[in-house]
């Protein structure tokens, strides 16, 4: 067995394993009948629906040229969610000026070269910046400071 | 005439100080966002989207409207200065237009799109208020079984639009559909899909969907290949008056746009890009000179310029009639009306006249909007293409976690950004275009919902959907859709159209 088209090969692995883990997890729901659908009815059809095309496009990639998967590069995701998990994680403890602050840092860090000195004053400025609008100017309920 | 009834209701509400401002921020803030490159309309309103909630209904939808608009022009204004397009629909523009800015023409190709746009808006806005109200009339007759197949034929379309493998797509839009079941099923209360999750009981919310899959995977993707350095054409004020001989040649084809773009719009999955590119087939096709094209072509800026401005106006009228959004930008428009605690559809035109008519007008008012800030501050907006991406990107990655907070201060929802993030890159990699996983996530409980009632009237038999004229129409529709993918001739045409990109 050759891959031919690796990036469909990998499409059609995940939507089987999409439509498959749909199907287990929806087993215990009332599949009903046409007359009286029950709450697994309509899940039912579309996962066993995204389980044959994914049955296809895998075979269609063993037959067919295709593009290879492009190579995965971590740094730029690994700190782009790590600054969203920051965030998330700290501002209601410390407040939206930290919290932004920090995940400019840590964004800025998803690019090799860092200018430290210019990332701390844009993520100082941006963190004002936001405050300013999304809490004094739009309202939004939001900690400013840890503990209010 | 009733129509200029309407439209003086809908100004009454849309004139208003704060309105105008919110729409003045919107086109604003739409064209920021929608002049940098290789940022659409989508993630540009999924970026935008959490600003607008803590306005008032009207506000919100004009603001909304006006960042749609701002970020389609922004969009054009890339492509003719820096033939970078930021979205599917300036694709066309790109072609001609950057051709046109290298000949010196810049500001004429600018002034053009933006005229021709605005001459669009208007038509456009006419349009709607003088087919809304037939059409939601229309919409009163419309029972489960029709829109079960106005949604099938609405999800047909947008695979046929979607970009690369037609399978790919169905998948997307499958999985959409999946992905919008999750929660409470209405009929009997069970929970679906949430894995014991508490926060999913109401759903997958529709922002940090929204935000990872675009947003966000937006990022990621322009830090993991940087866009190339860009040669952008300087453009002087006075430059951008059209000659007499350019207007001459602009303005048959601006006409010609608007009508078919007014009319694509209003079908099930079409939307601006179909309308831009059908708009390029038709000019080139009529033109008696079409060794022009490819070269600067002034009918190639102006008619598909045009044609997807008056379909972004027209392509409303699904959603706002019958409730149901044509393509992944209306999903977003749809969405955004939910979290405001609007159900779309035929009711609003009666209960919310105001609400409606007013965000008609709002069009209008946008459009005009978009022309003023637009020809006089090209230089700004040029400016802003000089801003470093370094800067950039962590300023709307800010931007994107501060507005799923501000809706909900769960840190369930940042797990979901993050999830749908990743599960974005995973489809990024292996070259899955998500748009149409969007529309199937709106659609997906409203299609459940009208099939299940279709079968309860018909005692389980599918006879009902031959059996009714509007459905069985649509279903023929459906399936000659379907047809013209399998058919190799027509898939040969799609493939070529999309790889002028």
């Amino acid at each position: 067995m050759v891959i031919k088209s690796p990036q469909d090969f990998g499409a059609g692995i995940l939507f089987i394993l999409f439509g498959a883990i749909g199907l287990y997890v929806g087993s215990d729901l009332n599949f009903g009948s046409a007359r009286n659908m029950g709450p697994g009815y309509f899940p039912m059809i579309i996962c066993s629906l995204i389980v044959l095309i994914g049955l296809i496009v895998t075979a269609k990639s063993l037959s067919l040229e295709g593009p290879p998967i492009e190579r995965i590069q971590f740094r730029p995701i690994l700190f782009i969610l790590l600054a969203i998990a920051a965030f998330g994680l700290l501002i209601a403890e410390v407040g939206a000026v930290i919290s932004s602050i920090l995940l400019i840092l840590f964004a800025a860090y998803a690019r090799r070269n860092v200018n430290l000195i210019e990332t701390v004053v844009f993520a100082v400025g941006t963190a004002a910046f936001v405050v300013i609008i999304f809490v004094y100017a739009l309202g939004q309920p939001m900690p400013v400071w840890w503990g209010r | 005439m009733e129509v200029f009834d309407h439209l003086a209701t809908g100004f009454m509400a849309a004139g208003t100080l704060e309105n105008l401002l919110f729409c003045l921020i919107g086109t604003i803030l739409g064209t920021l966002i929608g002049v940098l490159p290789g940022i659409g309309p989508i993630p540009a309103l999924a970026i935008l989207l959490p600003i607008t909630f803590g306005l008032d209904p009207l506000s919100s939808l004009i603001m909304l409207a006006g960042i749609y608009y701002g970020a389609q022009y922004g969009g054009s204004t890339t492509s003719i200065l820096v033939n970078m397009p930021g979205e599917a629909s300036s694709v066309v523009t790109c072609i001609e237009g950057h051709q046109m800015a290298r000949r010196g023409r810049a500001g004429a190709a600018l002034a053009i799109a933006a005229l021709g746009s605005f001459f669009a808006g208007c038509v456009g806005t006419v349009f709607i208020a003088a087919f809304g109200p037939p059409l939601s009339a229309i919409a009163q007759q419309f029972n489960s079984p029709d829109y079960f197949a106005l949604m099938l034929l609405g999800l047909v379309m947008a695979i046929v639009l979607a970009h690369g493998s037609v399978l790919k797509a169905v998948a997307m839009v499958l999985m959409g559909l999946l992905l919008g079941l999750v929660g409470t099923d209405i009929n009997t209360g069970l929970t679906r899909y949430t894995f014991g999750l508490n926060g999913l009981w109401e759903g997958i919310d529709f922002l940090p969907l929204v935000l990872g899959l675009f947003g966000i995977v937006e990022i990621i993707r322009n830090l993991e290949t940087p866009p190339p350095p860009r040669e952008t054409i300087s453009t002087r004020l006075r430059d951008l008056w059209p000659t007499r001989k350019e207007i001459r040649e602009a303005y048959p084809a601006a006409l010609r746009g608007t009508g078919l773009g007014s009319l694509l719009g209003i079908l099930p999955g079409g939307g601006a890009v179909l309308a831009s590119f059908a708009s390029y087939t038709l000019e080139k096709k009529i033109s008696k000179t079409p060794r022009k094209f490819g070269t600067g072509a002034v009918e190639g800026v102006a008619g598909p310029e045009s044609a997807n401005n008056a379909a972004a106006q027209t392509s409303f009228i699904p959603l706002l009639t019958l409730g149901i959004p044509s393509n992944p930008i209306m999903a977003i428009m749809m969405g955004a009306m939910i979290i405001q605690g609007i159900q779309p559809g035929a009711a609003v035109m009666t209960t919310r006249p105001d609400l409606f008519w007013g965000m008609v007008a709002s069009m209008w008012i946008g459009n005009l909007m978009l022309v003023i800030i637009n020809l006089p501050m090209i230089g700004i907006w040029v400016k802003l293409l000089s801003v470093p991406y370094r800067l950039l990107y962590p300023a709307i990655l800010l931007f994107c976690a501060i507005g799923v907070y501000s809706t909900s201060t769960e840190p369930f929802m940042m797990v979901l950004m993050i999830v749908f993030t990743v599960f974005g890159y995973i489809l990024y990699k292996l070259g899955c275009e998500p748009a149409p996983m969007v529309l199937g996530f709106i659609l997906g409980p409203l299609m459940e919902e009208n099939l299940r009632r279709s079968l309860v009237i018909s005692r389980g038999d599918p006879m009902i959907f031959l059996d009714r004229p509007i459905s069985a129409t649509l279903l023929v529709a459906t399936v000659l859709m379907i047809g013209l993918i399998v058919f190799p001739q027509f898939r040969k045409t799609r493939e070529e159209a999309f790889q002028e990109e």
